[in-house]
């Protein structure tokens, strides 16, 4: 008998596993054994080992002011996000249950539509003959249609608005989950609403705030479509980077680039998570 | 005091009007002018005509990436539903650092930048020469796993063991137990992880972006390579509204059968 369900346990086991391994685990170490390669002109990497991948990238202020340039244009991706998000997820927490499963419906609609299609909106928002154009041109405010469209500031609201929802919906989640004994209690020790809101709830949010900023600074740094249909040829972002090697053929070129992004994204990450400590909040509910 | 209270509630409101604006006027807009009798992008359209769908359904290749899609959606979701439930149902009720990190294994594609993740295969299907329908499918299974393995990892943990318990000491092995005991309690988190993976596989962009081959394209790639090349045709929002409304259509079916509130939760 409890052979049978070993036997069964390693039979459900397997297959996934494997998959995962196959094709995740492999991959990406064979690509970062890749990275290590010199470049070659008939196969994917020549036969010998080296940094120069690493170290021509990261001495080179071409591509400096690139990863400049992309933690810029995310930290402002966040900050808005943040900025934005928080007052709307306190307003979704307070709504009546049936009401907040509608709106919370319109959060998640847009984020199963294709973000190439949420990227062709904004560019017929923002384009030379878009609604935002024809709109000031026949109020007569302008003669000349404005380049609102191909620059960091088209990316940085278009994907802004396109990850807003993962925000809304993690700190919303915590806040609805909140105890508002805790605020209830602050109040009842002579806190005003502005102090009740700084000691007690924005602290005791820090794990939705936390995995709200993850989602939408992951998502940032591989938006690749929406960053090239927006941002244009003159905004390019470090993964803008990866994929003009790899139409370029420089195969251990763009798995170096690849793992720099990776690198960035774990750092961030890093930082994000050291400076909520979300586990912390979690730890006091008991 | 009331006076901070209220510019607190003013604040959320208007920030709420300001959020949904700016999240659903782009995906309206896309709506609306797919019905545009007009050559070129104009909004208000000044009439409405179902021209644009029409070309987008004449169109060799609009049809064949609208195909495509469909066919991935569908055969990745089942493949990733199989490997999901299965990965859910053996560590549901397991504890311990192996579980975790095997929970986390089978998470991680959920959280991992795609565009890497489409890199590395394509790097690995140049070497081991693996054709692009297959290549694309295996993808799209990876990055609809973790969506099932969670949505049926919480159905599972949901259930009261002593269910299954009682299966096994009435005599039933452990392929009677899943098929008469678990699978019909959990089929609603299977049914909603297969929406899901299909959902996700449907507009799925980087690692497509990649993998798509000469005469296999996506339908996201065919609208952003002719956004990119071709200009403005409004064959394109066509094409998204098409998709648009397929999801429309999944959520619905979602929120019959487990209803949203369960799916938000588990983010």
């Amino acid at each position: 008998m409890k052979g049978v369900k070993n036997l069964w346990a390693w039979a459900l086991l397997t297959p996934p596993l494997i998959v995962a391994l196959v094709l995740f685990v492999i991959p990406l170490m064979y690509l970062f054994y890749i990275s290590l390669h010199e470049a070659s002109s008939s196969e994917i990497f020549g036969s010998t080992l080296t940094l120069e991948n690493y170290t021509s990238i990261l001495s080179d202020g071409f591509y400096l002011g690139i990863i400049r340039r992309t933690l810029a244009t995310a930290s402002a991706i966040l900050g808005l996000c943040l900025l934005i998000g928080y007052p709307v997820a306190y307003f979704v927490a307070l709504l009546p249950p049936r009401r907040r499963m509608i709106v919370l419906l319109l959060l998640l609609f847009p984020l199963m539509v294709s973000n190439v299609v949420r990227a062709y909106g904004w560019v017929a928002i923002l384009g030379r003959r878009g609604v935002i154009n024809t709109g000031l041109r026949d109020l007569g405010v302008i003669d000349v249609p404005l380049d609102l469209l191909y620059n960091v500031e088209a990316v940085v609201v278009g994907l802004m608005t396109i990850l807003l929802p993962y925000m809304v919906i993690s700190i919303s989640n915590t806040l609805s989950a909140m105890d508002s004994r805790y605020e209830e209690a602050a109040q009842a020790l002579g806190a005003g609403p502005v102090r009740t809101f700084l000691h007690v709830t924005l602290p005791l949010s820090a794990p939705g705030v936390a995995s709200g900023m993850l989602l939408v600074f992951l998502l940032t740094l591989s938006a690749y479509v929406t960053i090239t249909l927006l941002g244009g040829p003159r905004s390019k972002l470090l993964v803008s980077m990866v994929y003009d090697s790899v139409v370029g053929f420089q195969w251990p070129r763009a798995a170096a680039l690849a793992f720099i992004l990776l690198a960035l994204a774990l750092a961030l990450t890093g930082v994000i998570l050291g400076v909520l400590r979300p586990n912390r909040v979690q730890g006091t509910g008991r | 005091m009331n006076a901070a209270l209220s510019v607190g509630r003013a604040v959320r409101g208007v920030a709420a009007a300001v959020a949904f604006v700016l999240i659903l006027a782009p995906i309206l807009i896309v709506v609306v002018t797919a019905f545009s009798p007009t050559d070129y992008f104009q909004f208000p359209p000044p009439g409405l005509s179902l021209r644009w769908f029409v070309e987008f359904f004449r169109l060799d290749n609009m049809r064949n990436a609208f195909t495509l899609s469909l066919e991935l959606a569908r055969l990745s979701a089942t493949i990733a539903t199989v490997l999901g439930t299965m990965g859910a149902l053996f560590l549901a009720r397991r504890r311990g650092l192996m579980a975790s990190l095997l929970q986390s294994l089978f998470l991680a594609p959920l959280v991992f930048p795609t565009i890497i993740l489409g890199l590395a295969l394509l790097l690995l299907y140049k070497t081991l020469g693996v054709p692009v329908f297959p290549g694309l499918l295996l993808a799209h299974c990876v990055i609809g796993m973790p969506y099932c393995f969670r949505t049926v990892l919480a159905s599972v943990q949901a259930l009261d063991p002593a269910l299954e318990e009682a299966g096994q000491s009435l005599g039933a092995g452990p392929l009677d137990t899943l098929f008469l005991v678990t699978l019909p309690l959990i089929w609603q988190g299977v049914l909603s992880g297969w929406l899901f993976a299909f959902i996700v596989s449907f507009g799925e962009l980087n690692t497509a972006l990649f993998l798509s081959g000469p005469g296999l394209t996506t339908l996201p790639i065919e609208i952003f390579s002719y956004l990119q090349f071709q200009g403005s045709q409004l064959v394109i929002a066509a094409a998204s509204t098409v998709q648009i409304a397929l999801i429309v259509l999944m959520v619905a079916v979602i929120e019959r059968i487990v209803g949203v509130g369960r799916i938000i939760r588990s983010r």
